[in-house]
């Protein structure tokens, strides 16, 4: 099995953590989001990153309101909830104790 | 020059043209259809339509209001393959096997193989074409095994074919030919494969002239053959001649009403299984297609029918060659197959049901020309 190949369901489910990062800073569009991502590991697609966003909504991890753009329709803009923003501080501290964890192992 | 599709993405016209609204739709009813059983799914699948309608927008200006294919192949395959997110954390939490990675990858399992029409590539009305790529074999094979049987059947076998044409449905989006192909849907593999078939296509009429060549060929083949027959048999005449005779009196007659009853029962049965799948009572084994039961009747019938016409044949050449005699015994056929029709139509419940709901959408399908046309 190619070594990418073992990654990537690690970066799939990574990507809900990466997601409510971005989010947590200012009101995104997902076109910005995409964009951001492109030049990461993280690279993904609309048909990736709707479906996932709707469902960490569904889940009231975050939110979008609509803005108006200069072209075309109104677009959504995501941002965190309150209730995001705890999972998002429960994740990143989980992050820091598996990192810790991988660091120590094996010394 | 090409066809312009005006379709609405959330809200807003645009213009696209024809094959690549053909994939479009095909990529946001896959969507759909991945998305089935997320509760979020009317919301993605507006969340989609506007994207796609933004990249649309991207594309076009004051000077371009149409869409192309190829425009919209790329956006396709900028958006990705639609996957719903539950499955996606499913297949992360789990054991993760490369397998559920790679479905998700293409699409989810590949599409179930079924029988279709594909008029790409076809010499005719693609059924040869399409049973080759339900069988996985070259279309060479299949178009001469039709062939053949058509020619061993003094071509009844060709009513199979015409049987198939109304019975199989047509492929008519990518995704129909990627069911026909049984292989996963995708867009690259959609590319490839349209590559490959403009390559064909150059080497079809090329192919079809070789054909055609052929089959003068064989016609020669077959004349030479008759000719051949003829002279044995006029050379054996005067011996034969009184025996054939009292033969001819007897016999062809008996046969010439089995051919006919035969034939009869053949037709019956035929329809008899398209319209209500079962053959006298004995119905379709679980899970066959109906094109397989169509194909198993029409062999068993040329099966069964050739000893009999070749005992016909072989019957009138002995019984003397008389032009009189052979259009007899051809009108004789013809009167057994309509008083047997007219038998079984009279006295056969089933028969009657069947016919009279043919009629009955011959009679449709006539209405519904003469009203299109006035």
């Amino acid at each position: 099995m190619d070594i990418s190949e073992k990654l990537s369901p690690l970066r799939k489910g990574l990507l809900e953590f990466v997601i409510l990062k971005i989010v947590a800073g200012d009101k995104v569009y997902v076109a910005d989001m995409l964009k951001l991502l492109g030049p990461t590991e993280f690279a993904t697609q609309e048909g990736t990153l709707y479906p996932l966003l709707s469902k960490l909504r569904r889940e009231e991890l975050v939110d979008y309101e609509w803005q108006e753009s200069e072209a075309g329709p109104p677009r959504k803009y995501y941002k965190l909830t309150p209730k995001g923003r705890t999972q998002l501080s429960t994740l990143n501290d989980y992050w820091k104790n598996l990192n810790k964890t991988l660091a120590d192992l094996g010394n | 020059m090409q066809k312009v599709v005006t379709i609405s993405l959330n809200g807003i016209a645009y213009q696209l043209e024809e094959p690549g609204y053909n994939q479009l739709r095909t990529y946001l009813e896959r969507a759909e259809s991945r998305l089935q059983d997320s509760p979020d799914r009317n919301e993605v699948m507006a969340d989609l339509e506007q994207a796609v309608g933004e990249k649309c927008r991207a594309v076009l200006g004051p000077h371009k209001t149409v869409v192309n294919s190829a425009e919209i192949e790329r956006i396709i395959v900028e958006m990705g393959p639609v996957e719903s997110a539950e499955e996606k954390a499913a297949g992360a939490t789990g054991s993760a096997s490369a397998d559920a990675d790679a479905g998700a990858q293409s699409g989810g399992p590949p599409p179930r193989k079924r029988l279709f029409q594909i008029r790409e590539g076809a010499m005719w009305m693609g059924v040869c074409n399409g049973i080759a790529a339900y069988l996985n074999v070259d279309v060479t094979w299949i178009r001469l095994a039709f062939v053949l049987l058509t020619i061993f059947s003094s071509g009844l076998w060709f009513v199979t074919y015409l049987v198939l044409m109304f019975v199989v449905p047509v492929a008519h989006t990518p995704e129909d030919r990627a069911a026909a192909f049984g292989m996963p849907f995708s867009t690259e593999e959609l590319i490839s494969r349209a590559k490959k078939n403009f390559e064909e296509f150059g080497d079809k009429y090329r192919w079809r002239r070789e054909w055609r060549r052929q089959q003068r060929h064989l016609n020669r083949q077959f004349r030479h053959m008759n000719e051949q027959m003829r002279m044995a048999t006029a050379q054996a005449q005067p011996a034969i001649h009184h025996a054939g005779r009292a033969i001819g009196m007897v016999f062809l007659p008996i046969a010439a009403l089995i051919s006919a009853a035969l034939l009869v029962a053949f037709i019956l049965a035929l329809f008899s299984l398209v319209t209500q799948h079962t053959v006298f009572g004995w119905a379709l084994p679980h899970g066959m297609p109906l094109w397989v039961g169509i194909v198993a009747l029409a062999m068993l019938y040329i099966a069964i029918s050739t000893p009999v016409r070749m005992i016909r044949h072989g019957g009138q050449q002995s019984a003397g060659y008389h032009p009189g005699w052979g259009a007899f015994h051809g009108l004789m056929w013809i009167g057994f197959v309509v008083l047997l029709f007219w038998v079984s139509y009279t006295y056969l419940p089933g028969v009657r049901e069947v016919v009279d709901s043919l009629m009955w959408a011959a009679n449709l399908t006539a209405t519904t020309i003469s009203e299109t046309i006035v």
